[in-house]
């Protein structure tokens, strides 16, 4: 229980800073997406049950308080956390070039999902010149961030594994 | 043996689950899309256990970024200050110009006999706390809620025009929809008198920056430049807001109608505050009075 409350808060932290401090840096509306690499980082770090999982409360978080397509982040987040949890059984977890290597590869899946969710939703979408304009910005915060969350993620791992 | 089949059972049930939770979330995406599942109470309570916070980390971001604004500005301090004398010479004229407007204006006001009544609003002053990171809508929240008047479907305004709508609202904060979101629509006309075309304005989920005006026939003069307001139909936004000016025209591909690209007059990646229409009044024109008897 201790574990879990100790989870949702940094999971807070991180969403109060996303929203609200990281938004004032964004380039044309976009900024870092912490709520995905938290995702990606307890996926390799835990495994995919507890990838879906945070997944699944990260997604919920982020469409329960933005008010943005509802369902659409929580979906994308745990196949991201299914997948990569799937993929960090045959890794090895104390090493960080792979994680903050796949947060461009899981950033460019979120982004396909949501045009899929876009396009299933009768929203007509010029790919070409929204690749350039979302993508691009959205994959260079992403890399900017991955190696501190993923450091952050695998030390606060580390620490609360310490109570069990 | 046994053993071997009671694990591949629980694998099996957890794979099953796995994939009734993936169809149940990609099915009420669709539903919430379409406004037939919603979430008030999760939404409500989350909202007012993150917004404090929110609010909190916004107010640390906004001093520092007065701080680095202020040591930006004394660092600039000579070049700012040739820049405000130009600025100044430029307002004197614009000064001028505009008494002459106005003497024109009442001028033409008496001859008419009409005296006109502005629309007032009652606002409430709020401070942007979060903003949404996703590409796909466009979403801010507020430190205002139902504990100050605020209901959805509100106007959200700022001094340089509208901004957008009340969405969502919980306790001690509000989910505001911006024009710029592709959910958006906002019934809109053109500012020139000789022109008066309405038009929709919604989000463009190609140019976030940029919404556009559609459905405007293609014989029809909107030009570029035109400054667009809102036309008060609708119900939810007051006639008269600027929402922005006319930066490009397009045909759609239809051929009939064309549409506009509108660059808007409030700076939407620079939203600090904003203020909330919680009620407009339009009082009625006052009747025209008999000239005074000599």
């Amino acid at each position: 229980m201790k574990i879990f409350a100790a989870w949702a808060i940094l999971t807070s932290i991180l969403y109060v800073l996303q929203t609200s401090l990281f938004s004032m840096f964004a380039y044309n509306g976009i900024s870092a997406n912490l709520m995905l690499l938290l995702t990606l980082s307890v996926a390799f770090l835990l495994g995919h049950r507890y990838g879906v999982f945070m997944g699944f409360s990260a997604g919920l978080l982020q469409d329960l308080t933005s008010g943005s397509f509802f369902g659409c982040d929580i979906f994308s987040y745990m196949l991201i956390g299914l997948l990569c949890g799937k993929f960090s059984d045959h890794i090895f977890k104390e090493q960080f070039i792979l994680p903050v290597l796949t947060s461009t590869v899981v950033t460019a899946m979120h982004y396909f999902i949501m045009v899929i969710f876009i396009y299933l939703l009768g929203y007509h979408l010029d790919l070409q010149r929204n690749l350039y304009l979302v993508l691009i910005p959205m994959l260079c915060y992403q890399l900017a961030f991955a190696y501190p969350v993923h450091k952050l993620v695998f030390e606060f791992n580390k620490y609360v594994k310490r109570w069990k | 043996m046994s053993d071997k089949i009671r694990r591949e059972k629980r694998t099996g049930r957890k794979i099953a689950a796995l994939i009734f939770v993936f169809i149940s979330v990609f099915c009420i995406v669709f539903f919430a899309a379409r406004g037939r599942f919603e979430t008030p109470i999760a939404s409500t309570g989350v909202g007012l256990v993150i917004s404090p916070f929110q609010n909190a980390i916004s107010w640390i971001s906004s001093k520092v970024d007065f701080i680095s604004t202020t040591v930006n500005d004394i660092l600039n301090v000579h070049e700012q200050n040739e820049q405000l004398k130009a600025e100044v010479e430029e307002l004197r004229a614009k000064n001028l110009a505009a008494s002459e407007f106005e003497a024109e204006n009442q001028r033409l006001k008496a001859l008419l006999g009409y005296k006109e009544v502005a629309t007032q609003f009652d606002l409430v002053s709020a401070r942007v706390i979060g903003r949404e990171a996703a590409t796909w809508s466009s979403m801010i929240v507020i430190n205002r809620g139902s504990a100050d008047g605020i209901a959805n479907d509100m106007a959200v305004v700022t001094e340089m025009g509208l901004v957008g709508h009340i969405s969502e609202t919980g306790i001690n904060s509000s989910k505001v929809q911006l024009i710029l979101d592709p959910r958006s629509s906002v019934g809109t006309l053109v500012q020139r008198p000789e022109s008066r075309v309405a038009g929709i304005v919604e989000g463009d989920i190609n140019n976030p920056t940029m919404p556009k005006m559609i459905n405007i026939p293609k014989n029809s003069d909107v030009i570029v430049g035109d400054m667009i307001v809102t036309s008060g139909f609708g119900g939810i936004y007051p006639k008269g807001l600027v929402v922005g000016r006319i930066k490009d025209i397009q045909n759609e591909e239809s051929g009939l109608l064309k549409f506009g690209v509108i660059e808007t007059t409030v700076n939407f990646q620079k939203l600090e505050d904003v203020a909330i229409i919680i009620q407009s009044r339009e009082a009625p024109p006052a009747p025209i009075q008999p000239p005074a008897q000599q």
